[in-house]
């Protein structure tokens, strides 16, 4: 109790929120450059490769990479972390994320709903929608699931939100993009098969499983519901820059409109809180936040 | 009157979208294949049999509910 009240007043979650205030407030202009950036950069690979003037081989391995790319800067959209709060800023939030998902084929209104109500509800078995990639059997069973489509099957959660006008209005805003998406994807089988596969089908699948792997799987990994719960510091071999840094993942879900690539600074400033408040893992991060390890677990 | 062509279509889809994907994108790229391929070269109605197998493909997974 006593223990309680000393976090309430030295580490209260208003001291907390006014410190992490502080990192949520610049302009996101690399994921907005890397949003875009690998956007048209696969769009490209399309005429490059069609009139010969790349492999298709090499094109494959560029859109795979476009496609790995693809998800962050949506993710930094869904958030509202381009317009920060300025209505008429939304157009940017909107743009970033529609276009930069091309690449992985998601439509961006489903992706934006159901992610929000992953933060509301994460590792809720019934109303968080990415709670079979995070905890799924294995690292096997999160490469099956993304790969065949049913980590993002999330029709389901029309049933389960049907009251929230919100989410289902939404939600079904984004149902004629995936049709869109699927009618272009299918005609363009017909016209150019191999570069269909290679610079679309097969780099979106790699891209996904990338992600869902990377986002979904690691930094929820054997967490349970709560807010200093549902999300953990890990370690990975990878310099952070290759795995989308989700080794920071954690502060994104207390704080989700710090922008990512301010998460670092912002985790070495929050640190006492989180180890007043017995966040696993939280007394071995660094003073200073490196690429790699960073904090191990 | 879209509007329910739309729900009509998306009904469909949700029944039937693996079978369809399985035919026409699946079927595209093993013709594409076949075609490049010496291997399948004096196979008659390789088109046929490649579509044939996309649609299989589609249908299994359409009938299992899942692609793997």
């Amino acid at each position: 109790m006593n223990k309680l009240r000393e976090i309430n007043s030295e580490f209260s979650f208003e001291k907390e929120k006014a410190i992490a205030k502080n990192f949520s407030q610049r302009f996101q202009w690399e994921m907005i450059l890397i949003g875009m950036g690998q956007a048209t950069v696969w769009l490209s690979l399309w005429p490059l490769v069609l009139n010969g003037y790349l492999s298709l081989w090499a094109g494959f391995l560029l859109a795979s990479i476009c496609a790995c790319f693809a998800y962050l800067p949506s993710h930094e959209a869904q958030h509202g972390n381009y317009s920060r709060g300025n209505p008429k800023r939304r157009w940017l939030d909107a743009l970033v994320g529609h276009y930069t998902l091309i690449t992985l084929i998601y439509p961006y209104e489903v992706l934006r709903v159901t992610h929000m109500k992953h933060h509301a509800y994460t590792n809720d078995p019934e109303k968080d929608p990415d709670y079979n990639n995070a905890h799924a059997k294995s690292l096997f069973h999160v490469i099956k699931n993304a790969a065949d489509g049913s980590s993002t099957a999330y029709e389901k959660y029309l049933e389960v939100f049907e009251n929230d006008k919100a989410f289902v209005n939404s939600y079904k805003k984004g149902l004629p993009v995936a049709l869109l998406f699927r009618a272009t994807l299918l005609t363009l089988a017909v016209l150019f098969p191999l570069e269909t596969l290679l610079l679309w089908w097969l780099p979106a699948k790699i891209g996904t499983v990338y992600t869902t792997v990377f986002f979904s799987w690691y930094p929820h990994l054997g967490t349970s519901t709560g807010r200093y719960k549902d999300t953990r510091f890990w370690s990975h071999w990878m310099p952070r820059y290759l795995n989308h840094s989700m080794q920071l993942h954690f502060i994104h879900h207390l704080h989700p409109n710090i922008g990512h690539y301010d998460e670092p600074k912002a985790i070495e400033a929050l640190k006492p809180f989180l180890i007043a408040r017995e966040v696993p893992g939280a007394d071995q991060i660094p003073d200073r936040v490196t690429f790699n390890p960073l904090i191990k677990t | 009157m879209f509007q329910v062509l739309l729900e009509k279509l998306f009904d469909h889809i949700d029944n039937w979208g693996k079978f369809w994907f399985g035919l026409i994108f699946f079927g595209s790229i093993f013709n594409a294949i076949a075609e490049k391929s010496n291997y399948f070269e004096s196979t008659p109605n390789i088109t046929v049999l490649a579509f044939a197998l996309g649609g299989l493909i589609g249908l299994i997974a359409k009938l299992r509910g899942a692609w793997l």
